[in-house]
């Protein structure tokens, strides 16, 4: 009892300021690649700091509404990762907040808004099926979908999971829309795009969608140190390696178009995705 | 009582057709249908409290009752048969020549109608379908009164149709109720064909040619799942020489020679339920006044399909027939889902969304394992109302605003705040958690997941029905800046089923676990999940129901109200680059001119809008059934 009470404590309080803490190294990190000096680790913190103390304006109601179901589908998702629970039940409970924000995006007028919802939209669709596929996986090594049955393997997933990894991975760069993927929003400025599906939620709506953004992060990160959950070692390399890697091919690929993710993507993920599930499945 | 019950649900609906059918006054029709609905709604909950049965009714007015069916349905296929000829369509004559022919041998030279069984049959599978049947289509009836009124208005008739119309919708009904009720097979073959006969008449209401042109695919297409039907039932006889269900349900699992004709029987059901390559029939029932289609899609007709499937699953268990069942149906999510995604008609996407929950149910009959017919049972209860709400919705706003266009619906709030709220939150039920939808298919993911041809379009088709469902919810709501939302005049009669169904679907996603430990379990061979404190449990998985349930409810309300709050935030209009003019809506384009800000959603075209893709989606689902059916030779 003890123990989850704490598990639920890390998940609504550390995990935002891990989250947070993490977006800053990313952009100290980006400054590196690029020869700039970059901003502080704690940048993140004072934006979103600043974003609460702005005015409040809104299009329309809806955005607000939106915001606040998406940040606690984000919560709660992270919530029950903590709680190593069911695996699909934390995909579709992330998916209510990530539908809703488009739902908010789509209410309104704006063409950016409405342009960047369907783009979300066609993000949504080429990464689900990859991180079923993965759960499908983790499900024919250790016969549940639940986390806590994966903590007690003795080996890491992912020396019989690589290829789901892989897979793993695009859905990753999708979901933290890092280019290539970044054409629903992105954290550089666009002028094609201006924010994406997030040009209409402003001050301190903007403020709660990107602290959602952070617990979705950590889930994601979450996710990955599955694949070597056996030793703390292997989960600090392994996320750190990977996300490394994200920040790597962020910074050496243009945006390219939705076709081209759907058609790249899709065939890629989905056939090593399978691959890897005949082989799991024919031992 | 029993004799009094089984009478109102099966017969009832048949007198009630034929008294609207004779009494041509549109106030006294209202009050028959709306008599009926009460009546058999309230028929439905009595059967279902007293649990299940086996009962024979004592035969009616002295007749002994395989002669009452023997002349039904040869009454039923001479009347098809009449309309083949009417439509001059070659291929429904032939089948249903083939039919009769074999009807009448085998019910008067091959039955031995001394054999001693239960004619109707109940478990709680049955009385669950009893209850969806009777509440959801009285309440479709209901909404169909001020529907059809509205619609006769646009068309200007000189004499009025609806007595017609009224006396086949509630037929259907009645028919429906006999068919998941009876026990006998050839009971279960003449209600079935009184859904194809009712179905036709219904789809070719209006009388243009599109209209009649859906009815007659409706009806031979409906024709093959019946020839395939008869020709299961003899050679079952053959095999077992008994035309009672249960036994031939005990006997498949013996041997595999009762193998073929189970495969017919499920060919029949997937035809029925308009599965690929079969497809075009319902998505042709379109053109019917929307009342027809929700009946067909929700509550009825397509659910008988699935509901023989289900009802037989114990007897195909473990072979590959099975296997192939979940495959054929795990293809037909997929692809129907495709088609889905590149319509922008309101109508079919429900229509796809349809055959492809209905693909997913077969699916889970042919996993056939206990946790797999779980999620089959929910999906097709859970779904029946949010589909039946959805309809209606569309129904009514197409009456509003003349289209059923998902892009013409752009803004809706602005105009129909009501019916677009409820249209919404029938969006949600259909696709998010903690609503019964999702529920049933984490159940159907989880249970496919041994099943590699099967998860893989499960888990595919499952993203596009998220895009296609969420893509409409954000249009109804997109409304222009700053327009006043007016409040929305709407008919008792057109609210009642509208609160009534949204109600249920929420209320009875509410109740999930109550309805899968009460409803569900006694149907199981093993429960296939353990129930503590709402969290659904098995070696598989885990669904944290009340809990998640409870925190997204605790959002809600807090997001209702910050949006509440948000009434004080300053209002600014939609950001256009700065280049806006005075009016929100427009911005300054060449020589300082307003243009008026347009968006389009993107509906594919180029990956799923091609004619083709249809060809082969139909020609692969072709080969699938191909193989279940010769698959069990």
């Amino acid at each position: 009892m003890i123990k989850g009470i704490i598990m639920v404590f890390i998940g609504v309080f550390v995990a935002p300021l891990l989250g947070g803490l993490i977006a800053g190294v990313d952009r100290r990190l980006t400054a590196w690649f690029q020869s700039r000096y970059g901003p502080p680790v704690w940048q993140p913190f004072f934006d979103v700091i600043k974003l609460f103390g702005k005015e409040r304006m809104v299009v329309n109601r809806w955005l607000v509404f939106c915001a606040h179901v998406y940040i606690t589908a984000a919560m709660l998702s992270v919530v029950l990762f903590f709680l190593q629970s069911d695996l699909l039940l934390i995909l579709f409970v992330q998916a209510v907040g990530a539908i809703f924000l488009v739902i908010g995006a789509l209410s309104t007028t704006s063409p950016y808004s409405q342009l960047g919802a369907n783009r979300e939209l066609i993000q949504i669709l080429t990464y689900e099926p990859l991180i079923i596929l993965a759960f499908v996986g983790i499900y024919l090594v250790t016969g549940s979908f639940r986390i806590s049955e994966i903590l007690v393997q003795t080996k890491p997933l992912l020396v019989s999971l690589p290829l789901l990894y892989i897979a793993l991975c695009y859905a990753l760069t999708i979901k933290l829309r890092k280019s290539p993927f970044d054409f629903s929003t992105s954290h550089h400025a666009h002028q094609e795009l201006v924010k994406g599906f997030l040009t209409e939620y402003s001050g301190p709506y903007l403020a709660l969608v990107e602290i959602g953004h952070w617990y979705e992060v950590v889930l994601i990160l979450g996710l990955c140190s599955l694949f070597w959950a056996t030793s703390w070692i292997g989960i600090i390399a392994l996320v750190g390696v990977t996300y490394f890697c994200e920040i790597l091919i962020d910074n050496v690929t243009a945006r390219l178009t939705w076709r081209w993710m759907l058609g790249y993507v899709w065939p890629m993920g989905l056939a090593m995705g399978f691959v890897n599930l005949i082989w799991l499945h024919g031992r | 009582m029993l004799n009094t019950i089984l009478f109102v649900l099966i017969l009832g609906p048949f007198i009630a057709g034929a008294l609207c059918f004779i009494i041509r006054s549109g106030h006294v029709r209202s009050f028959i249908v709306l008599a009926m609905g009460c009546l058999i709604a309230t028929a439905s909950i009595i059967l279902f409290i007293k649990g299940p049965f086996s009962h024979t009714p004592p035969p009616l007015l002295g007749i002994p009752t395989h002669f009452l069916v023997l002349w039904g349905d040869d009454l039923l296929l001479f009347v098809m048969l009449y309309f083949a000829f009417k439509h001059g369509h070659l291929f429904t004559k032939i089948l249903i020549i083939f039919q009769i022919v074999c009807l009448d041998y085998f019910e008067l030279f091959m039955v031995d109608h001394t054999e001693n069984f239960p004619l109707f049959f109940a478990d709680n599978l049955s009385l669950i379908m009893v209850l969806i049947i009777s509440i959801v289509g009285s309440l479709i009836c209901v909404f169909a009164i001020p529907y059809m009124n509205k619609h006769e208005e646009h068309q200007g008739l000189k004499k009025s149709r609806q007595p017609k119309f009224f006396a086949f919708l509630v037929v259907i009904i009645g028919a429906m109720n006999g068919l998941v009720l009876s026990n006998n097979i050839i009971f279960m073959y003449m209600f079935f064909e009184i859904t194809t006969l009712g179905s036709f008449m219904l789809i070719s209401h209006d009388q243009n040619e599109t209209a009649i042109n859906n009815a007659v695919r409706a009806l031979w297409m409906n024709c093959v799942a019946g020839a395939a039907f008869i020709i299961a039932m003899i050679w079952a006889y053959v095999i077992q020489g008994t035309v009672d269900a249960q036994k031939l349900i005990q006997a498949g699992h013996m041997g595999g020679i009762m193998l073929t004709p189970l495969a017919l029987l499920c060919f029949a059901a997937m035809v029925k339920a308009a599965q690929i390559p079969f497809q075009s029939w319902l998505l042709g029932a379109m053109v019917a006044p929307t009342p027809t289609s929700a009946l067909l899609h929700s509550s009825t007709m397509v659910k008988a399909g699935v509901y023989i499937a289900l009802r037989f699953a114990p007897g195909y268990a473990g072979t590959f027939l099975s296997q192939s069942l979940a495959v054929s149906g795990a293809f037909a999510f997929l692809a129907t889902s495709a088609m889905a995604i590149r319509e922008s008609n309101g109508k079919k996407v429900l229509a796809y969304s349809t055959i492809g929950n209905l693909g997913l149910i077969f699916a889970c009959a042919g996993i056939n394992t206990p946790e797999a017919i779980t999620a089959g049972i929910l999906l097709i209860i859970f779904h029946a109302f949010s589909k039946a709400l959805l309809f209606l919705c569309v129904g009514d706003i197409e009456q509003h605003i003349g289209s059923r266009d998902i892009e013409v619906m752009r803004g809706l709030y602005a105009r129909m705040p009501r019916t677009t709220l409820i249209a919404v939150l029938g969006i949600v039920t259909m696709m998010l958690p903690p609503f019964g939808v999702l529920l049933s298919k984490w159940m159907a993911i989880e249970a496919a997941s041994k099943h590699l041809f099967v998860i893989l379009p499960l888990a595919v088709g499952s993203a596009m029905m998220v895009v296609y469902w969420a893509r409409w919810a954000g249009i109804l709501l997109s409304a222009p800046h700053g327009l006043k939302v007016e409040p929305e005049k709407q008919g008792l009669l057109t609210r009642f089923p509208l609160l009534v169904l949204v109600w249920g679907a929420v209320v009875l996603s509410l109740c999930a676990p109550l309805v899968y430990s009460k409803l569900v379990v006694p149907i199981l061979s093993a429960p296939s999940f353990s129930i503590r404190a709402g969290i659904f449990e098995n070696p598989t998985g885990t669904f944290l129901f009340y809990p998640v349930m409870l925190i997204l409810a605790l959002g809600f309300i807090y997001a209702v109200y910050a949006a509440k709050k948000a009434r004080k935030a300053r209002l600014s209009g939609p950001y256009l680059c700065g280049a806006q003019t005075t009016d929100p809506e427009s911005f300054e384009g060449p020589m300082k001119k307003p243009v008026a800000v347009l968006s389009g959603a993107i509906y594919f075209e180029s990956i799923f809008g091609n004619q083709k893709l249809t060809v082969w989606v139909n020609i692969f689902g072709g080969m699938l059934l191909a193989l279940l059916v010769g698959g069990s030779l």
